[in-house]
């Protein structure tokens, strides 16, 4: 009975010392808000993380910006990949297609995500840049001697291991990015190819998001290999070749000599010539006296698609 | 249309399977059958009591835009408003999903005590559009969901522009997840941000409506105050903040003429389904289209061979018209409020151009495709103009283009119209500009 008593007391005053140690404590935590509202303010407009972690960071080291931001900078990495584990599995089948050219070698990657939203934001953009450059980085290290023509195509997992300027991998730089965005993304594939001096590579992008100068990007992208052509008319040329490959989705090259059969023609060369229907493909070749060696084509998407089915 | 197929497969499994096969096709076969009856008995009859209004939600992926569309008719489906639909319901749209075409946007009805609305859900910004070109969806509101404990996301931005794009003028903001922050200072910073990007995007940020609540408390029947109660507000919000569409009634009336009679011994009698507005015996009209104009008045109407003094929007009727002969009005014009409407050679229009699994071509076009423009009971070739920085149109993508029609047809801006090449259907679209045509345009036809 009198320990029972006992018991009761001490348990009533404990519960009475933590509530006012609560009570303490929630009201120095409103004093302090007052004067730390600007600054999270200011902490969130310059850095753009969340609230609640602009929040954290400020109360870690009471209210001195400059520490709280290189923290939140440090932390946004760790959060990306918590983030990028817990979405992982969303499905991710919008994004972008980023395409490069550079001299006599071209890179042409796909990235997604979850909303067409987040693509026309300039922090996925600069992701697609990104994932451009390392690929080129890593097929001009790979291919140092060599001098034919080379083409070579990258998968998901490849690619996350590819690095950035600063020794982060790519799937680093991707986490980075998702816990910036708050989506699923995926580096989905890559190919890049490298021409001899006398051939050339034509490109077009389609459906494309203005702002970007030096990797275009859109929804449809296509790179064509071709010689011939007229001087100083290739980039046209490509670019024509480029569009019709887009357009057309050929699923095979075919030979010039090939008869066209009909609509679903999945040949390119014996294809009716999207910009001038009266003739094929291979005949608007030869009036070009070009000859189209291999293209590539990439739809937002389709890869993700057929995954699923 | 299950059941059809059910027994199709029936009969090709009768053909082809030994009978132990047989047996469990049967089987197979009974249940869409039995489940399409229950769905024809379970049909409800649309009342029309309340105004109707179409709202959505916009917002980030994750800040709970289903949440709390399910946490709203959670809440009124107590009131008999709505019933109530779980997040997966929502989420999936299973047959829209399955049939992979159209509409890739949930609808979701209820009603509130003043209105009846139809609440879509798209997930992203080429479905909001699209909806937009079609007219499926088109949003008189919308609700633009923010997290409390992440504030606005860098593509909230991106939202907005949307909001814009699409013409949506009112935005109200549900500020989310407000369980999950302690303190209320914090929702408030969310709050005067969101404000002030409102604001960045030409709305009216200071008196835009802002509800603070947490959707999950609503599903889940905790926290009332922040639960319940702010979906209510929220709710009495967009009733009194968005307001009612101009309705079809109140504009001019239009009547697109489907066919002319001639009666003997009473005169010319034009037909079709009136468009808007109101018609009354005695009103003058006119006539606008294919190259003329004609000036009248109406002096009767009749509807099922039954005379009335007044018809209005959506009604079929015949009206008789004085002083013109037969010759002189034809099928694709219009009789119209004298004035209100004119006829025009080239606009501007935004496009939706169908996918393949949708009907369309599975080509694209370049500027100079030249198809079939249908719009009210009109059709007339047209060239298409890409803008500058286009050079194509791929299936399954919205566009702006210009267009030339062979001839001055009568056009205004929100007017939606078809294309059509040979036997297939290009794309629908909406008219958003009016432009003037040059001599260049008139010469072009040859």
């Amino acid at each position: 009975m009198s320990l029972s008593f006992l018991f009761r007391t001490v348990t009533r005053d404990v519960a009475k010392v933590s509530i006012r140690q609560h009570a303490q404590s929630l009201h120095t935590g409103c004093q302090l808000l007052a004067a730390e509202k600007a600054l999270l303010m200011k902490l969130r407009k310059t850095t753009g993380y969340t609230f609640i972690n602009c929040k954290k960071a400020l109360e870690k080291f009471d209210n001195d910006i400059a520490q709280a931001e290189s923290w939140l900078n440090e932390q946004a990495q760790k959060e990306g990949w918590t983030k990028a584990n817990k979405l992982e599995g969303r499905k991710a089948k919008e994004g972008l297609i980023g395409l490069f050219v550079g001299d006599k070698a071209a890179v042409m990657v796909e990235v997604n995500c979850e909303t067409d939203f987040v693509a026309r934001n300039e922090k996925f953009q600069q992701l697609v840049k990104d994932v451009a450059f390392a690929t080129l980085a890593h097929h001009q290290n790979i291919r140092q001697s060599k001098t034919g023509y080379v083409k070579s195509v990258l998968a998901g997992e490849e690619l996350s291991k590819l690095s950035v300027a600063e020794g982060a991998s790519l799937a680093d730089q991707v986490a980075l990015t998702i816990g910036r965005l708050g989506e699923n993304m995926s580096v989905r594939r890559a190919v890049t190819v490298a021409v001899p001096a006398e051939w050339n590579i034509g490109s077009y992008v389609h459906g494309g998001v203005s702002g970007q100068t030096e990797v275009v990007m859109g929804r449809y992208g296509a790179l064509v290999v071709f010689q011939g052509g007229k001087e100083g008319e290739q980039e046209v040329l490509g670019r024509k070749l480029g569009q019709h490959i887009v357009g057309e989705a050929p699923v095979s090259l075919g030979n010039m000599d090939d008869l066209p059969c009909g609509e679903s023609e999945t040949r390119l060369l014996p294809q009716t010539f999207l910009l001038d229907p009266s003739r094929t493909v291979a005949q608007f070749l030869l009036g070009q006296q070009a000859r189209v060696l291999d293209f590539v084509r990439f739809q937002c998407g389709e890869a993700a698609s057929e995954e699923a089915k | 249309m299950a059941a059809l197929v059910g027994l199709r497969a029936c009969f090709s499994a009768l053909q082809l399977t030994s009978p132990s096969l047989l047996h469990s096709s049967f089987r197979l076969c009974a249940v869409p059958l039995s489940r399409r009856t229950f769905a024809a008995e379970a049909k409800k009859t649309y009342s029309r009591e309340k105004p109707h209004v179409n709202i959505g939600t916009i917002g980030h992926v994750d800040h709970g835009k289903t949440t709390l569309t399910a946490a709203i008719t959670k809440v009124l489906s107590g009131a008999g408003g709505a019933n109530y639909k779980k997040y997966e319901d929502i989420d999936n749209a299973p047959e829209e999903k399955a049939r992979g075409i159209t509409i890739n946007a949930s609808h979701v009805e209820y009603t509130t005590a003043n209105r009846h609305y139809a609440h879509t859900d798209c997930p992203g910004h080429a479905d909001y559009v699209k909806n937009m070109i079609t007219g499926t969806a088109q949003m008189d509101g919308c609700i633009l969901v923010v997290a409390a404990t992440d504030g606005q996301m860098p593509q909230t931005r991106e939202h907005l522009l949307l909001a814009r794009q699409i013409g949506v003028e009112h935005v109200v903001v549900f500020i989310n997840k407000a369980d999950a922050v302690e303190d209320k200072e914090m929702v408030e910073l969310v709050e005067i941000e969101i404000r002030e990007l409102l604001t960045e995007y030409g709305y009216d940020g200071e008196n835009t409506p802002v509800v603070i609540g947490s959707a999950l408390c609503a599903l889940e029947n905790r926290e009332p105050e922040l639960g319940v109660n702010a979906v209510m507000k929220l709710l009495e919000v967009v009733d009194s903040y968005v307001p009612l569409p101009k309705r079809e009634l109140e504009k001019p009336f239009l009547l697109p003429i489907e066919g002319v009679y001639s009666i003997p011994g009473r005169g010319t009698v034009v037909s079709g389904t009136m468009e808007r507005g109101i018609i009354k015996k005695g009103d003058d009209a006119e006539f606008v289209g294919h190259n003329r104009s004609l000036k009248s008045v109406v002096t009767g109407i009749e509807m099922f061979h039954k005379s009335l003094d007044r018809a209005e929007a959506g009604d079929n009727l015949g009206a008789l018209v004085r002083g013109l002969k037969r010759e002189d009005v034809r099928r694709g014009m219009v009789m119209c409020k004298p004035g209100s409407i004119k006829p025009h050679l080239k606009v501007q229009a935004q496009v939706y151009v169908l996918s393949k699994e949708e009907g369309g071509r599975h080509k694209p076009f370049v500027s100079n495709f030249m198809p079939v423009m249908f719009s009210l009971t009109w059709d007339m070739a047209c060239r298409i103009t890409l803008p500058a920085d286009k050079e194509m149109v791929m299936p399954g993508e919205d566009t702006s283009l210009t267009l030339t029609l062979r001839q001055p047809m009568v056009l205004e801006k929100g007017q939606r119209f078809t294309l059509r090449d040979g036997n297939k259907t290009i794309g629908t679209g909406l008219v958003t500009d009016i432009l003037t045509a040059t001599d260049d345009d008139k010469a072009n036809w040859g």
